[in-house]
């Protein structure tokens, strides 16, 4: 299962175009994506029930309590995903302007792709709200360095940068849902049940994902052959991403 | 009867630290510091049991007999010692509150902090977890607030707060130096930090950008200046208090509000210019 999905990503990663070639037909098809976090496990857990011993099933609580790692890991999570989703649709919103202006066939593609963000910001924005996760310290700086990337590579050419954001992106969030996939396994190992908030998390982690794959597509579809004469820009930008990443999710 | 105490003291003294040999106070305070701070707010569940509160069992039950003492002695070792014989424990059992007089401060301010969410579903007729279906928060706030906003509620639950120091108000200025003595200051802050999100949770304030920091800090001085002066009030009922919080929270409104207009008249401006050079074929 890591092994296939690793494979799946360095495909993505390494030789983009084939796969994209492969898959143009499908772009309005989002649920045609099938990468491997996606099915195995989950089906599995909802039909199993707990076999546990019956003494312990006796004794303890349904579900466990969230230890002290597992709430950092869900809170720098979730503050990570909103900043992430925050700088996304400021991209959008920044790269939108000069880019319909040069290319105006792009604009309701684009619009669809703002759309997007802006409900996954507000996804985020709720569940933080809801579990009451501090956002990141650092709201102010992503927004500026958000805006700035999207009005810059704009102004280069078609949003180079676009796809490399998307690339880093896919990866957190499957790196995500496995980690929460290993920790509902470790529950279910224990005899524990896993309740419908986590599980509409991983749901909610997926459909985000697949989007995000999505505008990836869109992406290289309509600049993949000019994207290559920037591919310092885009490793610096790609390199800027996991930086940013990593910042999220420690302030 | 003596026996059956040192027996209880012991248990107690095995709860407190995790091991079955007998451990040095000293292992006994790390091990309480490191259980305090699994109090810390992250990641609120509404599946799964809350973690483990900042006190264990016997802690709980000499610091609430002790509390009761604390009217007529202070936040001392005397009202503990006397809490600790209320609790059927030995006098010398109150190492097991290794913290001395400020776990008792503690305990004042977490089980005030823990009783504003019932209190608040009181206040604001409806169930504890109205804002819990995050899904909804404007028909959750609709619900609970009837008419009030966001800040008529921030400031309801402060003066709340406020209103549950009035029995210990007294005594409060000797807490407030201990709470300021240099190694408790970090964990007196963390307390002051808690409390000024869980008045803005139970507000409703479901904000999540860098206002949420904002909020939480000016709310906190807020709340701190305001104890200071409930010390030396006199008045019925605590009026003038009432009185300052609600010129302080005014303030810091009318501030938030000249801050947020003149962002918004930046941002205008900014966006105009730029639709400007837009117009005149500038690419950008």
């Amino acid at each position: 299962m890591l092994s296939s999905n690793s494979l799946m990503r360095s495909l993505r990663q390494s030789g983009q175009l084939p796969v994209h070639d492969f898959l143009a037909p499908a772009l309005f098809a989002p649920s045609r994506r099938c990468i491997s976090t996606t099915t195995p496990k989950s089906n599995a857990s909802a039909a199993a029930p707990n076999p546990d011993g019956p003494a312990s099933a006796a004794q303890k609580p349904k579900r466990k309590p969230l230890t002290k790692e597992q709430r950092d890991f869900l809170s720098s999570a979730l503050r990570v995903n909103q900043a992430g989703e925050l700088a996304a649709t400021l991209i959008y919103t920044a790269q939108k302007p000069p880019l319909v202006n040069a290319h105006p066939h792009l604009r309701p593609l684009m619009s669809h792709m703002y759309e997007q963000e802006a409900g996954h910001l507000r996804t985020f924005n709720a569940l933080l709200a809801k579990h009451r996760v501090r956002p990141t310290a650092l709201y102010p700086v992503w927004s500026v360095l958000a805006s700035g990337l999207g009005w810059g590579t704009a102004v280069l050419g078609r949003g180079g940068g676009h796809g490399a954001v998307e690339t880093e992106i896919g990866t957190h969030y499957n790196s995500q849902i496995r980690s929460l996939l290993e920790m509902f396994e470790g529950w279910e190992a224990d005899g524990y049940e896993v309740g419908p908030e986590l599980r509409d998390l991983v749901g909610t982690l997926r459909r985000i994902r697949d989007e995000e794959l999505e505008h990836l597509d869109h992406a290289l579809e309509n600049d993949a052959k000019q994207a290559q004469p920037y591919w310092l820009l885009t490793s610096v930008i790609k390199a800027g991403c996991r930086g940013a990443i990593w910042a999220s999710e420690r302030v | 009867m003596a026996p059956t105490r040192a027996f209880a003291t012991r248990l107690a003294l095995a709860a407190a630290s995790t091991t079955k040999s007998t451990r040095s106070p000293l292992t006994t305070t790390a091990c309480l510091r490191s259980n305090s701070n699994s109090s810390r707010r992250a990641y609120h569940s509404y599946d799964h049991p809350p973690p483990p509160g900042a006190f264990n069992s016997a802690e709980r039950q000499i610091l609430s007999a002790a509390y009761g003492h604390v009217p007529e002695h202070g936040f001392t070792h005397k009202a503990l010692s006397l809490g600790a014989r209320d609790a059927g424990y030995l006098d010398i059992s109150t190492n097991v509150v290794p913290d001395g007089p400020f776990s008792l401060i503690k305990y004042h301010l977490v089980s005030k902090r823990e009783a504003l969410a019932p209190r608040s579903a009181e206040i604001f007729n409806a169930p504890v977890g109205g804002a819990a279906d995050g899904t909804t928060p404007d028909a959750a706030a609709g619900a609970r607030g009837q008419l009030l906003t966001v800040p008529e509620r921030v400031e309801r639950l402060t003066w709340e707060r406020l209103l549950a120091n009035q029995d210990v108000i007294h005594r409060w200025q000797e807490a407030l130096a201990v709470m300021a003595q240099p190694s408790r200051v970090p964990a007196s802050l963390h307390e002051l930090a808690l409390l000024s999100d869980e008045i803005h949770h139970l507000a409703g304030d479901i904000a999540v950008d860098p206002s949420w920091y904002t909020k939480r800090a000016s709310l906190s001085t807020i709340y701190a200046s305001s104890e200071l002066f409930m010390t030396n009030d006199r008045s019925v009922g605590f009026g003038d208090t009432r009185a300052f919080l609600r010129r302080r929270l005014d303030e810091t409104g009318s501030l938030a509000g000249a801050l947020g207009s003149i962002g918004q008249w930046v941002g205008f401006t900014a966006s105009a210019g730029l639709n400007v050079l837009r117009s005149k074929g500038a690419r950008i």
